[in-house]
């Protein structure tokens, strides 16, 4: 049975230890046969990869065709949706039960009523908002590490918004998803607030600023500009909460 | 625009290769790491604005991994497809030519073949964490942001991909002498 120090062992042998313990380590190591071996094979299997094992680059056929995509990119990154498009996902999430009819019965009502003049891009926060609610997709990934969210934003949308938690303010992270909003592809993030759930959108600033504050039927708007993003969060949490929200966002150094 | 795609070209693609080398060491056919790469160089040059003083190649090799798991579940691609250890050596040019020294060609080449065909058999968590730390000489903490797990999933599954490395390569050894007699 190996000597149970074989992971401090192999944290020494990858250089992750501090001084004090690598010395610990290597103290053990004069009178520790398991030790002394177990580091051996971890030199060896180091090695054989290095020298051995295929390390695949890219050629110069992919190069040039990743370079020409980069330059073929435009700085309007907007895609043209419909503004509300319902799929299987949204209307398997109605289930049953009063709660699910309630929400559907204010989905209807926005479906029936014309967007506010001037506000299309709140009415589709608010409906964007609504229809997350409603189905299963609250997240694609679920996660209170901002470690996790803000890369899988970057593999999956635009922009990748920095997605801290603030559970000791009350506001906790509860993951992130891609959504659509006016025509735009938008980062996520997803908090929790109490009973409340508040969806933060992020896109890449252009022509048209969202109003800094907003109400449709209860729901409330708060957006932002940070840095080259818009922000907009979207909750039927209190409007101060959603302003302490955002201070606490536009204060995290990303 | 041309400034952001200066930045991007000088700090980013010089990772391409890493970026490749990882997104060839996960996929499994039909994916194509091509593709898996130049997806990922889109998304990173779009994200590209909001990196503020991390490291390029972390954040660049996580966003790889992530398209790599897309891909991967839009085909639902099986991960853990353990490629069969005695595969035939297959021809190495420089030996081909007659460039080298032959037996110690086919001993070098038998050697890398079945060691790659023995990181290939790895189930991908493991796979990819032996990659990250041999290979692109990341730390533990780099490891666990990119991965996703804390890094004391990281030193175990290190720990398991090298025992199991270890174990297979005696193995494959032993297989191939075994053929060849």
């Amino acid at each position: 049975m190996p000597c149970n120090e074989a992971l401090q062992l192999q944290a020494y042998f990858d250089g992750e230890l501090d001084a004090a313990a690598a010395l610990g380590v290597e103290r053990h190591l004069e009178s520790c046969a398991d030790c002394a071996a177990l580091l051996a094979d971890l030199e060896h299997a180091r090695k054989l990869v290095r020298a051995s094992a295929a390390y695949h680059r890219a050629d110069d056929g992919l190069r040039q065709r990743i370079v020409d995509q980069i330059g073929r990119e435009r700085s309007d990154g907007r895609k043209s949706v419909l503004w509300f498009a319902p799929d299987h996902r949204f209307l398997s999430g109605l289930g049953s039960g009063a709660a699910a009819t309630a929400l559907a019965a204010v989905i209807v009502y926005f479906l029936a009523a014309p967007p506010a003049p001037n506000a299309p891009l709140t009415t589709d926060l608010v409906n964007a908002h609504l229809r997350s609610l409603m189905s299963d997709h609250l997240y694609d990934v679920a996660s209170s590490d901002r470690h996790t969210v803000k890369p899988w934003f970057a593999g999956h949308t635009d922009v990748s918004p920095p997605a801290p938690d603030f559970s000791a303010q009350g506001f906790r992270l509860v993951g992130g998803r891609a959504d659509y909003v006016d025509g735009r592809r938008a980062a996520v993030t997803v908090y929790r607030h109490g009973r409340h759930v508040i969806n933060v959108f992020a896109w890449a600033a252009d022509a048209e600023s969202p109003p800094q504050a907003a109400t449709r039927n209860g729901y409330h708007v708060r957006c932002w500009n940070g840095g080259d993003l818009v922000f907009c969060a979207v909750s039927d949490t209190s409007e101060s909460e959603l302003q302490d929200l955002m201070h606490l966002i536009r204060n995290t150094k990303a | 625009m041309d400034e952001k795609r200066r930045r991007f070209e000088a700090q980013a693609l010089p990772h391409l290769d890493a970026a490749y080398n990882l997104a060839r060491w996960l996929v499994r056919p039909p994916l194509e790491a091509d593709d898996i790469v130049q997806e990922a160089i889109l998304r990173a040059f779009r994200a590209f604005d909001s990196l503020r003083g991390e490291d390029v190649k972390p954040w660049l090799l996580s966003i790889v991994r992530n398209c790599f798991l897309t891909a991967a579940a839009k085909s639902k691609d099986k991960l853990h497809v353990p490629i069969p250890v005695d595969e035939q050596i297959g021809a190495d040019p420089a030996l081909v030519a007659g460039e080298i020294d032959p037996e110690s060609a086919l001993i070098e080449a038998e050697r890398g073949h079945a060691l790659n065909a023995v990181i290939a058999s790895l189930p991908q968590e493991f796979r990819e964490t032996l990659i990250l730390r041999e290979m692109e000489d990341l730390s533990y903490r780099e490891i666990a942001d990119i991965t996703g797990v804390p890094i004391g999933t990281v030193m175990s599954r290190l720990a398991r991909a090298r025992a199991l490395l270890k174990e297979r390569c005696h193995f494959a050894v032993e297989a191939r002498t075994h053929a060849v007699q």
